[in-house]
């Protein structure tokens, strides 16, 4: 049983190797974000698939921190696509010179 | 079962030295972001690997959490890729040289200095677990880790906490805050999961602070969640109000450097050690620098978002009303 639970979180693992490519090649800024997102949501899998295996109950704690946290660079990435980057930074700079 | 293993150890470690690779070598700064987020989910899974969950689930918050969107916040105030790439300049030879010098010769012959030096150090793979492990009845806490970073090495951490100070110290000295993010047209998803999910952030950081005294855990991985709770609430758009901005946050930026510092002085006046606690009274001790040292990270990671000294938003500033006069 562990050493399925070990074979998937491999599985995984090379379902993020694959994931990095679409990172890599794009071609919009959304596209890689959502990639690294899915990273997220399978670091938490192999966490909690390494942690059964291993017998660490540490790696559920972990797990859910990053369960927690990935949502915050995603809610981040929208907030700031709203405001357009190529934009001139009006909203920025509110001091006339 | 070890093949499997093996199999996962050597996948992760080409991952990780592959995505360091080009995401260094990445000329799209968002790009880098991103490379940079994945960097640190695989990291906090190789420091599991190693069995270092405490540093596992420091650099779950910080890398894959805090980082991404503090790095995100800094692109938007860059502008965008195109507009921040220098303009080429003129460079002497002597210049052009200096980059292939460095990198080429002078780091690797550092490294190789190091090198030689780590084989004529001796091999001590137990490293200090002895002498914590004989220790750790008089720390107050059960967990060698939070034993070693509050008790035995607390002025390690006392340390740390003022370099943080003086990293806010010096964003507030360079600029003001700025707020990159609307006040209005928050979308509905965004205010959902700002309803559940801040709630569980404070939940999930006192549960990480406590569990710092038997496990893994502690005041910086509960300060650097609560900070992911402050950025999640100034993404949908809540502002410190302008009676908080004075007095209340510096003392909540201070207060676990100060804590420390009473702790320490209070220590040296009593047994003439600093920071050699009682030991009836260590554990307490502990969980109060704690606590406060868990406000202060917060609020020290989140005003590093800010990138800024606060301004109040009614009241023009001074060089406004030396302008308009």
């Amino acid at each position: 049983m562990t050493s399925l639970s070990l074979i998937v979180a491999l599985i995984l693992l090379l379902t993020i190797a694959l994931g990095l490519i679409r990172v890599l090649r794009g071609p919009t800024p959304t596209d890689r974000m959502l990639a690294a997102q899915l990273f997220g949501t399978t670091a938490v899998a192999i966490l909690l698939l390494l942690g059964f295996a291993t017998h660490s109950p540490v790696m559920t704690d972990v797990a859910l921190v990053f369960a927690l946290l990935t949502a915050v660079a995603a809610v981040t990435f929208v907030r700031r696509a709203e405001v357009d980057p190529m934009a001139p930074e009006q909203d920025v700079d509110d001091v006339p010179d | 079962m070890t093949g499997a293993q093996t199999l996962f150890d050597g996948l992760l470690v080409l991952l990780l030295v592959i995505l360091a690779w080009v995401l260094l070598a990445s000329k799209d700064l968002f790009r880098a972001i991103v490379l940079f987020i994945s960097f640190g989910l695989l990291l906090a899974l190789a420091w599991l690997r190693l069995k270092a969950p405490d540093i596992a689930l420091a650099e779950a918050i910080i890398g894959a959490g805090i980082t991404g969107a503090l790095l995100l916040v800094g692109l938007g105030r860059l502008g965008s890729a195109v507009r921040c790439r220098p303009l080429p300049v003129r460079t002497t030879p002597l210049q052009r040289l200096s980059a292939p010098l460095l990198v080429g010769l002078l780091l690797p012959s550092i490294a190789a200095v190091v090198l030689v030096e780590l084989f004529t150090l001796p091999i001590v793979a137990s490293g200090q677990i002895k002498l914590v492990a004989a220790h750790l009845e008089h720390a107050g806490v059960d967990h060698p880790v939070t034993a070693v970073l509050l008790n035995f090495r607390g002025y390690d951490t006392f340390l740390e906490m003022g370099v943080l100070l003086l990293a806010v110290l010096s964003i507030w000295s360079l600029d003001r805050a700025r707020h990159p993010f609307a006040r209005d047209q928050i979308p509905a998803a965004l205010l959902t999961l700002q309803r559940l999910l801040l709630p569980l952030l404070i939940l999930v950081a006192g549960y990480i602070l406590q569990r710092g005294a038997q496990g893994p855990g502690g005041a910086f991985q509960a300060g650097a969640l609560l900070a992911a709770g402050i950025i999640l609430a100034a993404l949908c758009g809540h502002r410190l109000p302008p009676g908080h901005q004075g007095l209340l946050l510096r003392l909540a930026l201070s207060c676990g450097f100060t804590t420390f510092l009473l702790a320490a002085a209070v220590t040296l006046a009593r047994s003439g050690v600093p920071l050699l606690y009682p030991e009836h009274l260590a554990g307490s001790l502990i969980l109060l620098i704690e606590i406060a040292a868990t406000f202060s990270i917060a609020f020290l990671l989140a005003a590093a978002m800010a990138g800024g000294h606060p301004v109040p938003e009614a009241k023009p500033t001074a060089i406004d009303e030396r302008k308009s006069a």
